[in-house]
């Protein structure tokens, strides 16, 4: 198992490879121990990272190729970290997306290796972390929240749904509406009354 | 029409490809368009008109207008342009492509249409490109005309522009310009050419240039500003990262320096020191200081000091400087001084300020009741004097106003000193009043109205009551108590600035104290007036640009006789509600194209009608002398002149005040006297003596001139290459006719082309930016189409959502983003993230020293992760530039299938039965009812499948037990959250409405 004890489980896992690379110095948030990893940087259970710099590309450009190939694809996220250290980057740059993109790496940029030490960081503090902050924030009022389910059905707008809710009364009566009560509402047409019994009434799953 | 004119309509006939136009500002851009488009008939074709601003497109058309109301024998075939919007749905956009007419359309619409063939290249008579100067090879313009080119279309395109220095900003621009339109002709119209100026000299207007000197202490800002913008540029200098050549302060002057500056240093910004990037934005506000040192009034530039040095404060480094301090004490002293109850001045000068500053430091650090001292001696020593200099040009103004009307009451003896009834048919007898801004014409008018002084107080009541506010307002959130009696708002009072605290100075505690003790004075002052009778110090009246007031206006004057007083009365005192209702109504009738003459007559007539209740006992308020020298004065029209409104044809002035020079107006000025070369016409300049604003006029015709000169060189040199018709080959001719020789050799080979066009789709919305044109340039098929997934699909697996730097913060911040990666991720097999930097600003989010110590949510290295982690089939590209862009598509595309345009339209669109297409689950699952599930309060990512196992539908969901729903959910409290809201009373439609509104 690349995981020794559990104590290292909250620590970013170092290929041996990496001894001497500067970029280990900007690791400084979280905990790092080398380790017998096949990639550069074990970031989690499902996470790992490769890091490239651009220089190191240009000399030898057939590096992340090989790298890459050698992970296993038991890897949920795989970071392709590429430190852009040349002042000329659009030939490598391009080599490089190409590589990592047809083999199923996400590409990472840093300009510094401050900002690359950053992203190894980030990725392992945030290993469980839900996406809120990057989510559109819902209002969290009653209307909203229920405008918000309900024009998860297409073509229901804001006034339907007020209209919706002042005819049932509760969201769950109108998830049980039938077919005619729905189309006393105004404005609900026929499509869109079909729509939203569909919505309520079809199984999730459909059956094959 | 000028002659000239005629003589470029005729340069650009004589090239069926047409030309471009590069003429001087304020030549009257929109007469030459207007005549062009006189000479369109509609058997021609359709003409378009791209990127007019939306001045210029109504200049254009009062233009038109006008002179088809004019000419004897109209052109009954031609059309008034219209406006053509994605609004229009393209079956109306096609037929009125049909017609022949004329449109004013954007480049996005027109490359849209372009490339879905509706609108048929056969049918175009041409393109009129007006702001040519804004072109590159990449912008949207320059990708239609390829099209049509490219298509043999023998459409013209007559470009045009009238800031000649734009056109010289980058190297060799014009002749780009010229490539990227297949244009081979360059037309150049500088006010110094022949024709031009022979033109408008022949009848020139009697110009009186009145030279106004600035007051001793507006020189001396002037000279502290001029010293300071120095020492910044010095620093600049030092840097080594910026040309020195263009580092002189008349550049600096203009805003068009920010922009040399930030093209140099933008590319390497984020290598750049915190000390340059406060320099380059030092020399912004310092250029703002004195453009506002002869156009604001002294309590204004005053204020508009004090937030500066409240907002600057710790970061600047100008505002250290030696020179600095002299501008904040100059500014001062021009709207008040301290002086001793006794009558003797508090030594203010900074020769004596540093010995008295030490004495009263020591003081203040060595005992807390060092402050009661001061406190004491202020309520009792030290007032403040009003000084309220006011602005030199009002006083001669008004005398210039005075003179103006003199000069007519000799003319014109009969009808007891007004202007006789031919005089007021064949001209208004309207004074033109020219200022910069709004802010200017407004203060101006009420100077004339009530007089300089009043128009000082006001403001300085303004400045005091903004004062006591400020301090009231921090002392109370420094949660002081308040003191009953006078201002004791003063005890204990903490500035903003801790180390202010320090530094303060007893000058500066004096001169606080002193403000706030004439604030609170005025304070009570307006609460006891309001509480009296609701009077108004402040006369609010309708404001609104272009408009003629009341004010004894030529026409039917003599017949109101007394009534003109009253009128004169009334209008100061309009309510406020009245006056805006007025000027709203008077836009809106403008809008629907009404003479602004009449709008002034319905103005006037509403309000002598409106206030008669509101007169009562005020009018008595009002100076008399006042008005009886107003009463002098002949009808004023202010005008702005960033309102770029060109209204010299309509309002047909006898008489025009440049209040602020400006280069463009005084041509305009020019033109309409070519025009009228019988109308008598005296032009007033004022000018500050020796300030930059005279500097500035004179820099800006050198600056002009020397545009010229350069572009007079290079078309000397230019070399368009043309084909055996003459057409230009436009830009990269030399490589395309390589390529189809190659493919020449390669059919003569005897096989078929095996290289197939590559094709790219495109939502339409991106037609904004230059991607699709260069994508176009480098071989691809564009195939817009309005995409519900993704921005470009390059591939049936590849789908981009494009992203530009500041898009991608801010699609970040609004959560956006978020969505459109997740639908991208439902639909395609690789959903791509395009990074986009642009090519002249820096390749980086940040520089090394912004990232900070500690993993922060808010910084981008944070919010990129977190989306990796949630979406690890996200691919990533960063891309340097737009070209570096296209060359990654192409490198992506090269081993993929094409996509399939219709395939890519249906994307997440359901069909009517709720079912998406591509959408891997649409066939095994009920979409919107799992979408439904998903956005109900307590259902997660992780509980949304058991609950989907646990029952078979929503309905069914509905009527499940809270315990039942536990057991799904996996824990009491989501499963509670849940069934409350499912079973909460909906509020009643009435309070749904109110949230809505």
């Amino acid at each position: 198992s690349p995981y020794p004890s559990t104590q290292s489980r909250n620590a970013i896992l170092v290929s041996h490879r990496q001894k001497g690379n500067p970029l280990l110095k900007h690791i400084r948030n979280v905990r790092w121990m080398f380790a017998d990893v096949l990639c550069d940087y074990l970031l989690g259970q499902g996470s790992c990272a490769l890091y490239l710099s651009l220089r190191y590309h240009l000399l030898h450009p057939d590096y992340l190729y090989f790298r890459i190939r050698e992970l296993q694809k038991n890897f949920k996220l795989r970071v392709v970290l590429c430190h852009v250290d040349v002042e000329d980057v659009v030939k490598p740059l391009l080599e490089v997306t190409r590589t990592a993109l047809l083999h199923d790496c996400t590409l990472l940029c840093g300009w510094s290796l401050e900002e690359c030490g950053r992203y190894l960081e980030t990725i392992k503090v945030y290993e469980n972390k839900p996406a809120d902050s990057i989510q559109e924030r819902m209002d969290t009022d009653y209307l909203s929240r229920l405008t918000h389910a309900l024009t998860a059905v297409r073509h229901v707008n804001k006034t339907d749904v007020v209209t919706l809710g002042s005819t049932f009364g509760s969201l769950s009566h109108i998830m049980d509406a039938s077919m005619e009560d729905l189309a006393r509402c105004p404005g609900i047409g026929e499509r869109k009354v079909k729509r939203l019994y569909d919505t309520f009434h079809e199984p999730f799953r459909r059956v094959v | 029409m000028v002659g000239f004119h005629e003589h470029i309509v005729s340069d650009l006939l004589e090239d069926p490809n047409g030309g471009l136009v590069v003429m001087s500002s304020g030549l009257s851009l929109h007469i030459l368009i207007s005549s062009l488009l006189q000479l369109h008939s509609p058997s021609q074709g359709t003409l378009l008109i791209l990127s007019a601003s939306p001045s210029q497109k109504s200049t254009i058309l009062r233009s038109l207008s006008q002179s088809q109301s004019q000419s004897p024998n109209p052109n009954p075939n031609s059309t008034i342009p219209s406006e053509l919007s994605f609004d229009l749905p393209s079956n109306h956009r096609q037929s009125l492509y049909s017609t022949g007419s004329i449109c004013f359309i954007t480049p996005r619409i027109l490359i849209v249409d372009l490339l879905t063939s509706k609108l048929p290249t056969s049918s175009i008579a041409g393109l009129l490109i007006l702001n040519a100067h804004t072109l590159s090879d990449t912008s949207t313009e320059a990708f239609a005309v390829r099209i049509l080119r490219s298509l043999r279309s023998p459409a013209y395109v007559r470009a045009f522009s009238d800031r000649p220095h734009a056109m010289i900003s980058a190297f060799a621009k014009a002749e780009r310009i010229m490539k990227c339109l297949f244009i081979r002709r360059l037309h150049l119209w500088p006010r110094f050419h022949v024709l031009v100026s022979e033109q408008l000299e022949k009848t020139p207007p009697e110009v009186v240039d009145v030279r106004v000197p600035l007051s001793p202490l507006m020189k001396g800002i002037q000279k502290a500003v001029v010293g300071a913008m120095d020492a910044c540029l010095k620093e600049l200098r030092k840097t080594n990262k910026v040309d020195v050549d263009d580092l002189t302060v008349e550049n600096g002057l203009f805003k068009s320096f920010d922009e040399i500056v930030r093209r140099q240093l933008d590319p390497i910004w984020h290598t750049i020191g915190k000390k340059t990037k406060q320099l380059v934005s030092d020399l912004q506000t310092l250029r703002k200081l004195l453009d506002y040192l002869v156009r604001y009034d002294a309590v204004t530039y005053l204020k508009y000091l004090d937030t500066l040095r409240v907002s600057e404060g710790v970061r600047s480094v100008w505002i250290f400087a030696d020179s600095s301090h002299k501008i904040f004490e100059y500014a001062k002293k021009r709207v008040f001084q301290l002086v001793t109850s006794e009558g003797g001045k508090v030594a203010l000068d900074s020769k004596n300020a540093p010995s008295k500053k030490r004495k009263m430091k020591e003081g203040g650090a060595s005992s807390s009741s060092g402050k009661d001292d001061v406190k004491t001696d202020t309520s009792s020593g030290v007032v403040l004097e009003e000084v309220l200099e006011e602005s030199p040009k009002w006083k001669v103004l008004r005398e210039i106003l005075e003179e103006i009307q003199d000069e007519r009451q000799k003319r014109a003896p009969l009808s007891e000193g007004e202007f006789t009834v031919e005089d007021a048919g064949d001209d208004s007898g309207i004074v033109l009043v020219a200022c910069k801004d709004e802010r200017t014409c407004m203060q101006l008018e009420d100077c004339i109205m009530m007089g300089p002084q009043k128009v000082m107080q006001k403001e300085w009541e303004k400045y005091l009551l903004g004062k006591a506010e400020l301090y009231g307002l921090r002392t109370r959130a420094k949660k002081k108590s308040k003191d009953p009696k006078g201002f004791g708002i003063l005890n204990g009072l903490v500035p903003a600035v801790p180390r202010e605290n320090t530094e303060a100075t007893s000058n500066f505690k004096l001169e606080r104290d002193a403000l706030i003790a004439a604030a609170s004075e005025i304070n009570n002052l307006t609460e006891e007036v309001d509480a009296g009778d609701n009077f108004q110090p402040l006369p609010g009246r309708g404001r609104g640009r272009g408009r003629v007031r009341g004010r004894g206006r030529g026409r039917g004057r003599s017949q109101r006789g007394k009534e003109v007083e009253e009128v004169k009365v009334s209008e100061t005192v309009v309510p406020k509600k009245v006056a805006s209702d007025i000027s709203g109504l008077e836009s809106r009738l403008q809008r629907a194209g009404i003479d602004p003459i009449v709008t002034a007559d319905l103005q006037e007539h509403l309000q002598t009608s409106s206030d008669e209740n509101i007169l009562r006992k005020h009018t008595e308020e009002f100076n008399n002398s006042e008005l009886k020298r107003a009463k002098q004065l002949p009808p004023v029209h202010f005008y702005v002149l960033d309102s770029n409104q060109h209204i010299l044809d309509v309002m047909k002035p006898s008489a025009i005040v440049v209040y602020h020079p400006d280069m463009a107006f005084v041509r305009e000025i020019e033109i309409y006297k070519a025009d009228n070369p019988l109308k008598k016409l005296k032009v007033y300049f004022l000018f500050y003596e020796d300030s930059t604003e005279v500097q500035k006029f004179e820099a800006s015709i050198r600056r002009e001139n020397g545009a010229f000169e350069s572009l007079i060189r290079q078309k000397s040199l230019m070399m368009i290459p043309v084909d055996q018709d003459g057409r230009c080959l436009g830009l990269d001719a030399s490589n395309e006719s390589l390529i189809s020789q190659n493919s020449i050799t390669r059919k003569a080979g005897g096989r078929k082309a095996a290289e197939r066009e590559t094709q790219v789709i495109v939502d339409i919305r991106e037609f904004m930016s230059s991607l699709p044109n260069v994508l176009h340039q480098k071989g691809m098929r564009i195939i817009p189409v309005t995409l519900e997934v993704g921005d470009y699909v390059l591939s049936p697996l590849i789908c981009v959502e494009r992203k530009s730097i500041a898009d991608l913060f801010s699609s970040f911040a609004s959560g956006r983003l978020y969505n459109q990666v997740e639908t991208m991720a439902r639909y395609y097999r690789i959903p791509v993230l395009l990074i986009e930097f642009s090519q002249d600003k820096s390749f980086s989010f940040q520089s090394a020293s912004d990232i900070g110590d500690d993993v922060v949510p808010t910084s981008i290295i944070s919010k990129l992760s977190l989306l990796v982690l949630h979406f690890p089939r996200l691919r990533l590209v960063w891309s340097r530039s737009l070209h570096a862009t296209a060359e990654i598509f192409a490198s992506l595309k090269a081993n993929q299938d094409e996509p399939d345009e219709s395939k890519a339209m249906r994307v997440g669109v359901p069909t009517e039965e709720g079912i998406v297409e591509n959408d891997v689950r649409a066939e095994n699952y009920n979409t919107s009812a799992v979408e439904f599930l998903r956005r109900l309060p307590g259902v997660t990512d992780s509980n949304y499948r058991t609950l989907m196992d646990g029952c078979k539908s929503l309905a069914e969901l509905a009527l499940l037990p809270v315990e039942r729903l536990a057991e799904l959910m996996g824990g009491q409290k989501a499963a509670k959250t849940l069934r409350e809201f499912l079973d909460a009373k909906c509020p009643s439609m009435f309070y749904c409405l109110l949230q809505y509104l």
